[in-house]
């Protein structure tokens, strides 16, 4: 397919980024008092003439994100069903050549962790694996999809690349999200990062989304690894594909997530310091230019940052997750396997007593299976 | 007057003229309270918010006196969605009332007009009272009330936007057209709003965000039942014209009868 329009769209991105360095206080002030969704209004935010205006654009954020999502957090956990992975993705600790015990849950495993994560209350599940291999390939993860959606209202799915006819077979078995992140969008640093394997491919990478979106999935969560190239040109690239996403599959929704590098096993260290405040601000930045995108964040955070956050531009965040295959059926005990280290291994009822004391609700089920419709979008 | 002044849908009698949205209050026992101060008589709740879980609001509820509940298909992109869940939704609950919502984009939750018309058509003949949820549309209004619709529901802005009557010319002439009552939803942010609405003549007024996002939504939802009982009674009483036409010292029909 012709991906000129989105290649269009990260261009005006590479043009937003001279403006960052020349915003004044006085844009800052106009973009806040109108906000708008174009890439100019952000690349304003991002501006460090922005920076002396954090408390009003937290402000902002919170009145916006109540607003759209009312006084609720919507809440999910991550399953990952396997950790085998071909890949060669330097800053990720399942890649293919990390000392990593590698193993997968098999059908009836699957049942049990996802009779725990039910146990917990939760009704919405994204299931995970690494590249497509054949330990963890698409006939494995769409049985993941099938048995998840017997029981849970909402099932996502954040794994490799696939056809339009394979995402089309995972919504007809009861998936409606999809979540791929692009990692960076420097295609140069993308290249340097995916050492070998399928990720290598960056096109595909890129187009996945649309593409689950034209097999008819609900909607799609993207995101970039803040870290690993300059931070400002990704979340500039970041916004204009949701933007390009969000206008052009106009029945689909978009979640956009913000991860930052943390250090895994192999002790890949990240080339940009990405501080609490700088993605703070970016979320904000997005809430403000992007009012009704859910906005995600995970248990990669801390849990002072994950407090902050909640309702003030976040409005969906993973609880009581495990990054190690399965993980919940054995209380959490679980092995080092993990992708990546949680920073918030608060419980269930600990996060939800957090939300409450700051007035928000915690909705554990925000979607119901008479709502699953598999015609394309 | 309290009789003869019930608000009627589908024969159902309601004494209140103010309904609440159920879904973006911050716990359940707030919603309740809300609930209670604005003396509701009806209330939508998402079906994708019924749950076995804490969270679930419909037995919550489906516990209170005095109050029916109408099960909304929040979610729903297209007709077969809204239908399904119109009808999961009178399993749960046991009300024939269903707000129809279908907004095929997530993000801003403008209602699909074909989409809408086509679940309404379908609901209609299947005997639900049948409310939808749509944008403010003389003609669509008419070809739903045609359809078998218990009442209009026409947007004053967008969902959650507090934009307040942006629609209101439009909603005027639903009004001045319709054989079926009139309900504003959505975009209301204060209960001036309200009252104004009720004044021009709509039969009553859904607010969710006004109330779940004030700051002391209890009081909020207080407030929003005293506007909307004023503007009833305001809209019975007869407003004065409007207008400050003065009379010309010579008047333009000195002529007539000459």
């Amino acid at each position: 397919m012709n991906n000129n329009d989105l290649a269009l769209c990260l261009e005006h991105a590479a043009a937003a980024r001279e403006k960052v360095a020349t915003a004044t206080p006085q844009q800052v002030a106009a973009v806040l008092a109108a906000p708008r969704a174009d890439v100019g209004s952000l690349a304003v935010l991002l501006s460090s003439a922005a920076d002396g205006m954090l408390e009003a654009m937290a402000g902002r954020a919170q009145r916006l994100t109540r607003s759209h999502f009312g006084r609720t957090v919507a809440l999910y956990a991550p399953l990952y069903l396997s950790n085998y992975c071909p890949g060669g993705c330097s800053y990720c600790g399942f890649a293919a050549d990390r000392q990593q015990s590698r193993r997968r849950l098999e059908h009836a495993e699957i049942e049990t962790e996802l009779q725990a994560i039910h146990h917990l209350g939760l009704r919405d599940v994204l299931l995970l694996t690494g590249e497509r291999c054949p330990e963890a390939d698409f006939d494995y993860l769409a049985l993941g999809v099938e048995i998840a959606a017997r029981r849970f209202p909402a099932v996502g799915v954040e794994a490799f690349p696939m056809t339009e006819a394979e995402y089309a077979r995972l919504v007809e078995l009861g998936c409606i999200s999809l979540t791929l992140y692009q990692e960076t969008y420097d295609r140069a640093r993308y290249d340097e990062v995916h050492r070998w394997g399928p990720k290598r491919d960056y096109a595909a990478r890129l187009e996945a989304p649309e593409c689950a979106l034209r097999a008819g999935m609900r909607s799609v969560g993207i995101g970039a690894l803040f870290g690993l190239a300059d931070p400002v040109s990704e979340a500039l690239a970041l916004f204009q594909h949701a933007l390009y996403l969000k206008r052009k599959y106009w029945k689909s929704g978009v979640m956009i997530s913000f991860p930052r590098l943390c250090s895994e096993q192999g002790g890949f260290s990240a080339e940009y310091e990405i501080g609490d405040q700088w993605l703070a601000k970016v979320i904000w930045a997005f809430r403000l230019c992007l009012p009704d995108v859910p906005l995600v964040l995970s248990t990669r955070e801390r849990p002072a940052f994950r407090d902050g956050m909640a309702g003030v531009g976040v409005s969906r965040m993973s609880v009581a997750s495990r990054t190690s295959v399965g993980g919940y059926a054995d209380g959490g005990a679980g092995g080092d396997d993990r992708q990546f280290s949680i920073n918030d291994d608060r419980g269930i009822d600990e996060f939800c007593a957090m939300l409450h004391a700051r007035g928000l609700q915690p909705v554990f089920k925000n979607w119901d299976a008479a709502l699953r419709d598999g015609a394309a979008a | 007057m309290a009789e003869s002044d019930e608000l009627i849908i589908g024969g159902h009698r309601f004494g209140s003229r103010l309904i609440l949205g159920t879904g973006k209050f911050a716990d359940t026992a707030v919603m309740l309270d809300a609930v209670k101060a604005a003396g509701c008589e009806l209330v939508t709740v998402a079906l994708r918010r019924f749950s076995e879980g804490v969270d679930d609001l419909c037995a919550p509820l489906a516990e209170c006196a005095g109050l029916t509940l109408m099960p909304n298909t929040s979610g729903a992109r297209n007709a077969r969605e809204a239908v399904r869940a119109a009808q999961a939704g009178r399993e749960i609950s046991g009300s024939p009332f269903v707000k129809v919502e279908i907004h095929p984009n997530p993000h801003h939750l403008m209602p699909d007009p074909i989409e809408t018309y086509q679940a309404c058509c379908e609901l209609a003949k299947d005997d639900f009272v049948v409310l939808p949820y749509i944008a403010a549309d003389p003609v669509l209004a008419k070809r739903l009330e045609d359809a078998g619709c218990a009442a209009v529901m026409p947007l004053g802005s967008a969902i959650g936007s507090g934009q307040g009557l942006q629609t209101f010319a439009m909603i005027e002439l639903i009004i001045s057209e319709s054989s079926i009552p009139v309900i504003v939803d959505a975009g209301l942010r204060a209960p001036s709003e309200a009252a104004a609405a009720m004044e021009a003549g709509c039969s009553a007024v859904l607010v969710n965000s006004a109330v779940a996002a004030a700051e002391n939504p209890v009081v909020m939802a207080a407030a929003f039942a005293q506007a909307v009982a004023a503007g009833r009674m305001a809209y019975n009483a007869g407003l004065m014209s409007r207008g400050t036409d003065a009379v010309a010292t010579s008047p333009l029909t000195a002529f007539l009868g000459r």
